[in-house]
């Protein structure tokens, strides 16, 4: 304990640190809360099944080669469309389940950053070896004084920690959504006509 | 066709029993096989992680030198960016309009590689040079 002290001591900007490790269990705990509330339920994991299934369906059909008869491209647009259909659904149910764990997830951030916040109102917890934009500096410098620019607080921080240590926390776990999923969304953005 | 098919079977059905295996010799080998055939999630992961520890070495690299300014932000995405092109485009030779084109490839992980960059380059900045 003693020899500790010190050693932290030395380090002006330690306070970066506990913003880290802070960040670093929050996203431990965020985590934990997602595998309860969803990762570990069978809906979940079915609904997973059947979206990797639709997928990997999906890119077989399309990549085959084009047949030359009209009556065999025609039944199998019409299986690309179920397939892509049911996608779709599947997808939007993940965005259901998503959004259950998501608000309780937004809560515990935000009770977290309201903690850091009241520790670390005023205190330059970090210093940036660039000098920030306009639009990164509102946040990179929210609640301090003085006029340098490459003083760091906690809040900006805190929001680059949130952003890779959760993502990458996910991506490690095997939490992060499948491409499929992610894909359906950029892939059809548009309401398919043919299925109205 | 029916060969094809069913190798196609089993190999699905050999990566979802090692899904959570632990990196073999063999997995080792694939990561630069220009042979290998590659499923979309695989290589997405293969080309996040990349960007991720390219990501946390330059933030290690840029806060102990020191590098300071805007423009090696610039830098290091060019150089990540350049890593990732190269080792899909030159080592893996995948074809990359079979994995949703240049774009696709190029952008997985990027906004968490640059938040952990960042992230890296200013803590080591801010502990050992003040």
């Amino acid at each position: 304990m003693a020899t500790t002290i010190p050693l932290f001591a030395s380090f002006k900007y330690a306070d970066s640190l506990t913003v880290v490790g802070i960040s670093f269990c929050t996203a431990l705990v965020c985590e934990a809360i997602s595998w309860i509330l969803i990762y570990r339920t069978s809906s979940y994991k079915s609904l997973k099944y059947s979206i990797d299934k639709a997928t990997k369906k999906l890119e077989t059909m399309k990549t085959e080669n084009p047949s030359s008869k009209l009556s065999i491209k025609k039944s199998k647009t019409k299986k690309i469309d179920r397939v892509e259909t049911s996608l779709k659904e599947s997808s939007r149910d993940l965005s259901l389940f998503k959004f259950k764990s998501g608000a309780v997830v937004a809560l515990v951030l935000f009770v977290v950053f309201g903690l850091l916040n009241s520790l670390f109102e005023g205190k330059v917890v970090a210093k940036l070896p660039f000098h920030p934009i306009t639009i990164v500096k509102k946040m990179s410098h929210r609640g301090l004084k003085g006029d340098d620019p490459t003083d760091c607080s906690m809040a900006f921080l805190y929001l680059l920690c949130s952003i890779s240590i959760r993502t990458n926390l996910q991506k490690f776990l095997g939490f992060s959504p499948p491409r499929g999923a992610a894909g359906a969304g950029g892939l059809f953005p548009m309401p398919d006509p043919k299925t109205n | 066709m029916k060969e094809s098919k069913s190798a196609k079977l089993n190999q699905l059905q050999q990566q979802e029993n090692h899904q959570n295996a632990h990196l073999s010799p063999s997995k080792l080998a694939k990561l630069f096989d220009p042979d290998a055939s590659w499923d979309k999630d695989q290589l997405g992961d293969v080309l996040h992680w990349i960007r991720q520890v390219v990501g946390l070495i330059s933030g290690l690299l840029w806060g102990s030198i020191p590098l300071v300014g805007g423009i090696w932000i610039i830098l290091f995405l060019a150089i990540s960016s350049g890593i990732v092109y190269g080792y899909y485009a030159m080592i893996l030779k995948v074809d990359e309009e079979d994995f949703g084109g240049h774009a696709a490839l190029l952008q997985e992980g990027l906004f968490a590689s640059l938040t952990l960059f960042l992230l890296a380059w200013i803590l080591v900045y801010s502990l050992a040079h003040f």
